[in-house]
């Protein structure tokens, strides 16, 4: 079949197993600086809080789950996982620059639906993701490969949970992606 | 030693520049690995791209050889390393859920930010979506505030879990590794054989 | 498949299995005198009565109370869930495995807080933590819990609403003998403490 030009097609990116152990060295690196592994849902908890303290104050003060993170001298936004988050963010801007893979906005999805398909899964995807990354004490990042790495049995048993859920939904969202 | 910031060695006021080092690293790696595309990532699901496994079980491993060797040779202290706490049941409900909102999204939080950079707009959307999620689950929290506590074990780890030393859990998981990398690297040679199309 | 890939996952798990046949290290962690003077010089290790009575009606599944006094003691009286390890018998292997099962919060108590504090430099030096000393003892929760003084008129609202939980409290320890003027249920009703790393949650 069209194997060249698929080559060709594809974008440049690193070998996996190389980027998995890159991976693996930095995150053994926060362990050795900061004690605790990286993380990534945690940051827009804060962004969450601090618009729900700046439009309703009160509100936020009421609610049990928002209230431990609202201080008097600071902002939650000054926060450990929100500075990270930044650099996550300013790291994709590096390796997108540096691989050429920073262009226009766009959308990517299967061939096969619309765009408006493809943005309201996503956002679907985002809140249940949301909503599973709180009751899971974190996300793919923060509970699955940081709480695996550092033997955490929650860890490994948010991380092959949430591999085997998607193993078992996939079938019904072929869809979307193939 | 380390860890250096819990021990005081680096002072706190370091915290953030350090924060936004780390976050630089990891989200470089992720963007280079093809995490910032989310076709890339659910191939794992189909079968038609492994990246995900690949990358994600030889961090998790290298991570877990090197902190053991940290350990052994003194270098750091496990025993002041954060250890997720286990929540089981609310743990299990929340992976069940983030694993249904995987396939949907094609993105985790993390991987979201590193397609916002290169311009992805359902990685947006994504993370738009994200936010509603967590002040959805803050605004209900009263409801499941129980649940959300249940099944508290503590910071367990796997090994204490098993009661086997957390030593023998790594070579498990290495050997797990390298027998899935074999596997899918099958799979996915006898998938993409049929598929017609693979573009990003 | 290409040989490096064999080469190199077969360093994987080599690095791996050097793990195990590693010999092992000195274990003995003796505690630094300076940390342990450090710790000693601490108040944090005690915890109040009154905390630890909430803790106990709020079933928190992470405390753990050890009566350190003599065993026919213990059968006397004792608390709710508590379990005995005499004071002699602490440093033994089987207290230890014991004690550090399931990382919980131990607080060690005896009839005033001499003999649990010296359970608790023990216990620090054979490496436990999240280890605590119930201030005042036995004595102190029978003055405080189980009968409480009333407060002065004059006295402020935190001492009234204190009085009011220490009489609900008491209530539940005693089965309810005592006479109450207020509901005390609704007082023994405390939100749950939130865990202090609540904050670093969050992936």
């Amino acid at each position: 079949m069209n194997q060249e030009i698929d080559i060709q097609d594809r974008p440049k990116y690193i070998n996996p197993y190389f980027g998995g152990v890159l991976l693996g060295l930095v995150l053994l690196i926060t362990f050795y600086i900061t004690g605790r592994g990286l993380g990534a849902s945690g940051a827009v908890k804060s962004a969450v809080v601090t618009t729900v303290d700046k439009v309703a104050p009160d509100h936020a003060e009421q609610n049990t789950y928002m209230k431990a993170f609202i201080t008097d001298d600071h902002s939650p936004m000054f926060n450990w996982l929100v500075f990270e988050s930044f650099g996550i963010f300013i790291g994709g801007l590096l390796s997108g620059a540096l691989f050429g893979r920073i262009k226009k906005l766009r959308i990517e999805k299967s061939p096969n639906i619309t765009n408006k398909t493809r943005l309201f899964a996503a956002g679907i995807g985002g809140i249940l993701f949301g909503i599973g990354s709180q009751f899971g004490r974190g996300c793919s990042s923060g509970a699955a490969l940081s709480g695996t790495a550092s033997s955490s049995f929650g860890g490994l048993l948010v991380m092959l949970l949430m591999f085997g859920t998607g193993y078992v939904v996939a079938y019904f969202f072929r869809k979307l992606w193939i | 030693m380390g860890p250096l910031i819990p021990q005081g060695i680096i002072p706190m006021g370091w915290d953030f520049v350090i924060a936004l080092l780390i976050g630089i690293a990891f989200g470089f790696v992720l963007e280079a690995s093809g995490f910032s595309s989310s076709r890339n990532i659910t191939g794992v699901f189909y079968g038609y791209n492994f990246v995900v496994l690949r990358v994600f079980f030889t961090a998790v491993v290298v991570a877990m050889i090197g902190l053991q060797y940290f350990d052994y040779f003194g270098w750091i202290d496990l025993n002041q390393i954060y250890v997720l706490p286990t929540f089981l049941s609310p743990m299990i409900v929340g992976a069940i859920i983030m694993g249904v909102g995987f396939v949907l999204g094609g993105f985790c939080p993390g991987t979201s930010y590193t397609a916002i950079a290169i311009g992805k707009i359902d990685a947006m959307v994504f993370t738009g979506g994200l936010f509603l999620g967590i002040f959805l689950f803050s605004e209900f929290f009263p409801f499941f505030e129980q649940f959300y506590y249940s099944g508290n074990m503590g910071s367990i780890t796997i090994g204490e879990f098993f009661g086997i030393s957390n030593n023998l859990v790594t070579l498990i998981f290495v050997v797990i590794a390298v027998v899935a990398f074999y596997i899918t690297w099958r799979i996915e040679l006898r998938v993409r054989k049929n598929m017609i199309q693979y573009k990003f | 498949m290409n040989k490096n890939y064999i080469i190199l996952m077969g360093i994987l798990i080599l690095l791996a299995a050097g793990l195990l046949v590693l010999p092992l290290k000195n274990n003995s962690k003796q505690l630094d005198p300076e940390v342990l003077m450090w710790d000693i010089v601490q108040p944090t290790r005690y915890v109040s009565t009154d905390e630890v009575a909430k803790m106990i009606i709020e079933h928190d599944p992470l405390l753990m109370m050890v009566d350190v006094r003599s065993a026919e003691d213990f059968q006397l009286f004792s608390l709710t869930n508590a379990i005995n390890f005499p004071l002699d018998s602490l440093a033994l292997d089987d207290a230890r495995s014991a004690l550090t099962f399931n990382k919980r919060n131990l607080v060690f108590y005896s009839n005033d807080d001499l003999k649990s504090d010296q359970a608790w430099v023990i216990a620090k030096r054979l490496g436990l933590k999240n280890i605590y000393v119930l201030k005042g003892g036995l004595n102190r929760w029978i003055q405080t819990i189980i009968q409480p003084e009333a407060p002065a008129e004059t006295a402020s609202e935190a001492e009234f609403n204190l009085y009011a939980f220490r009489q609900g409290a008491s209530q539940y320890f005693t089965g309810g003998s005592i006479s109450i003027d207020k509901s005390p249920q609704a007082e023994v009703v405390v939100s749950r403490k939130k865990k202090a790393k609540a904050a670093e949650g969050g992936c």
